[in-house]
């Protein structure tokens, strides 16, 4: 399941899904950030409070999209990268829509398939606030050196 | 989930109701007779905007209520903003021309991407595959399969809208142009490219094009199942919408409010900012969704529906010259009289979704779109009241402050609310059509319930200003309460 990065991010889409304002919820959009931050090309980062059904068609012109989010489930090391799935169901609402079931609308619209991850980012905090939890910002920084280690292989 | 019972009578309800924006339930009484006896429609979300923006300075109205909805945080956000407006002492008219552009072209993308949405997401659906399909069908994964260009043109019509939105507000879902007393950016000669050369996007053409050829399909639609599309959950009643001040035209950003009854007597033509005297609300223990209602008519009379069909019959034309074509030919289905046909509301959507595009297109050749008076200035005043058409009808956001800007009061009546009385009576005329002596209730029966809902494309949070997740459920009840049937997804 190993992918190979670089900071150009070629044909690579990174999704940020989340909320900066409800703490930990800002998870994904921090990762971006930090990404940015290291260098790595900004046009290739999205950043979503949900994904949308028109997400489809971005995702369709990428051969790989990786997923960042932030999630409530216990994770060693306080995240978890992992090879996502298509799924044909579909939810009942258009207000969001689940990675998996993206990449099944992709699949069927627009017959594409990108490689895809999702990166869950442990968090604990999710109130009013702008700032991360503390113990969030770690799981932030060990979900980063993951990511740096793919780009080292690569160069 | 569906559940069967012997005994006689019964309470059905549906939770949740699927592909409708929101969390709510319906619940259907059945009597010893086989017979529905009740049908209600409960809106199960509750979350208080309008009591805790007390407090907070006016100016984060328009920021803070956009926060009710991801699918039309536009409409509450220009809503807001208009009262804003007024509250620095400027009036919708004495905005300078290119705010009042900008803010309309925001507003006809967010109408034109709600609308693409709402028909090629949740209604296609059940018109491509009949009521009767099965419920796994039921999907835009199955509207793909089916007619994948369909469903491209769907994903890059609500795209284009989307696009609009992000590149006047900055992003989105929840972007900031507003502010009090015009908008705090111009548009680029680029950004204005990006949307006419069709080099990176399908571009305005194309969207009018698409537009048209959307129409058609309705059209034909409608010529194959002429029937079911014109009576089912149709019943006579008042509509209510904006309208043009000078000559009655459709008008979805500022406008009078107009209202008709059924067969087509003006009941009411009023400046938008008189709303609070002609309009009470009623509350219902089952719900957390008031019941607005024009108050010389009472409540039992005096309620409207609001939206498209609403609109398509208030206004005595459309100022732009395709949709007026359409609309001609649409006014023909009801002989040029109201039209009372519930599904019509459909295609009346789509209707104005080619008004919008026709708008869209008028703006964004308009140099002055591009110009860089933005604000203007007036003297404060304590209350501010913004009315617009957002995509599912009439919005209106109230604030009052005290003389340090700080709010004190705030009244929003969303669309959906004004609509709260017609989905109920939606419900229960489809539910004694539908169920009365039956020997067993089916899903796609308790889908057709669903159907009636989704026709008014209602938005459950922005309609109790609620938070979360969202599904809605039916259940069948006996006349004592007791829950014999339920169904569950």
């Amino acid at each position: 399941m190993e992918i190979l990065l670089t900071k150009k991010l070629d044909k690579t889409l990174i999704i940020g899904i989340g909320n900066n304002t409800r703490q930990d919820d800002g998870l994904g959009w921090c990762f971006l950030d930090a990404l940015e931050k290291e260098g790595f090309n900004i046009d290739n980062l999205l950043y979503k409070y949900q994904l949308m059904v028109e997400d489809a068609e971005t995702i369709s012109y990428y051969d790989t999209v990786i997923f960042v989010d932030a999630c409530k489930e216990n994770l060693k090391n306080g995240f978890s990268f992992e090879t996502l799935q298509l799924s044909l169901k579909l939810e009942f609402t258009t207000h969001s829509i689940p990675p998996s079931q993206l990449l099944g609308l992709c699949n069927n619209v627009y017959i594409k398939k990108p490689k895809a991850y999702v990166l869950k980012i442990e968090g604990f905090e999710w109130d009013y606030q702008i700032n991360l939890s503390e113990k969030a910002n770690q799981n932030l920084e060990n979900a980063l050196a993951k990511i740096k280690t793919l780009t080292s292989k690569s160069s | 989930m569906l559940k069967s019972s012997k005994m006689k009578t019964k309470k059905i309800i549906i939770e949740p109701v699927t592909r409708v924006e929101g969390h709510g339930k319906v619940t259907i009484k059945i009597d010893e007779n086989g017979k529905v006896s009740n049908a209600y429609l409960h809106i199960v979300e509750f979350r208080g905007f309008e009591k805790f923006i007390q407090g907070h300075p006016y100016w984060e109205a328009p920021v803070l209520v956009q926060r009710l909805c991801g699918i039309c945080p536009v409409s509450h956000h220009l809503a807001a903003a208009k009262a804003i407006d007024q509250l620095v002492g400027v009036d919708p008219e004495n905005l300078s021309p290119t705010a009042t552009k900008l803010r309309r072209l925001l507003h006809y993308g967010q109408v034109f991407q709600s609308h693409a949405l709402h028909f090629f997401y949740l209604a296609s659906p059940d018109l491509l595959f009949g009521i009767n399909a099965p419920a796994e069908k039921r999907n835009i994964v199955a509207v793909a399969e089916a007619n994948k260009e369909l469903a491209k043109k769907g994903i890059l019509m609500r795209k284009f809208g989307q696009e609009i939105i992000k590149a006047l507000a900055g992003k989105k879902i929840h972007g900031i142009i507003a502010t009090p007393g015009g908008v705090h950016k111009t548009f680029t000669k680029e950004e204005r490219s990006y949307f006419l050369d069709g080099n990176q996007i399908p571009n305005i053409d194309t969207m009018i094009e698409w537009s048209q050829e959307i129409i058609n399909f309705i059209k034909s639609y409608h010529a194959q199942n002429s029937d079911w599309i014109n009576n089912f959950a149709a019943y006579p009643s008042n509509h209510l919408s904006l309208v043009n001040k000078e000559n009655g035209a459709m008008e979805l950003y500022d406008g009078r409010l107009r209202s008709i009854n059924f067969a087509g007597n003006e009941l009411l033509n009023i400046e938008d900012i008189e709303y609070k005297y002609h309009f009470k609300e009623a509350v219902e223990p089952w719900s957390f969704l008031k019941f607005p209602y024009m108050s010389k008519y009472g409540r039992k009379d005096g309620w409207s529906r609001v939206g498209p069909l609403a609109r398509l019959n208030t206004c005595t034309f459309i100022p732009t010259p395709l949709a007026e074509k359409e609309r001609i030919i649409f006014k023909q289905q009801s002989n040029n009289s109201v039209n009372n046909m519930t599904m019509h509301t459909h295609w009346a959507r789509l209707i104005e979704m080619l008004h919008c595009a026709e708008l869209m297109k008028e703006l964004l050749l308009d140099d002055e779109l591009l110009s860089d008076d933005l604000i203007r200035e007036g003297i404060p005043r304590t209350k501010g009241i913004g009315i617009i058409e957002a995509p599912r009808g009439t919005l209106i956001h109230e604030y009052h402050t005290d003389n340090q800007g700080i709010i004190t009061k705030c009244n929003l009546i969303v669309s959906t609310t004004h609509n709260n009385e017609a989905m109920n009576k939606a419900v229960k005329q489809v539910a004694e059509d539908i169920l009365t002596d039956v020997p067993e209730i089916t899903e796609p029966m308790l889908n057709q319930i669903e159907i009636a809902i989704r026709a008014y494309d209602p938005c459950l949070s922005c309609a109790t200003h609620a938070l979360g997740e969202m599904p809605l459920i039916v259940e069948i009840e006996d006349n004592h309460g007791n829950l014999i049937d339920q169904k569950v997804r």
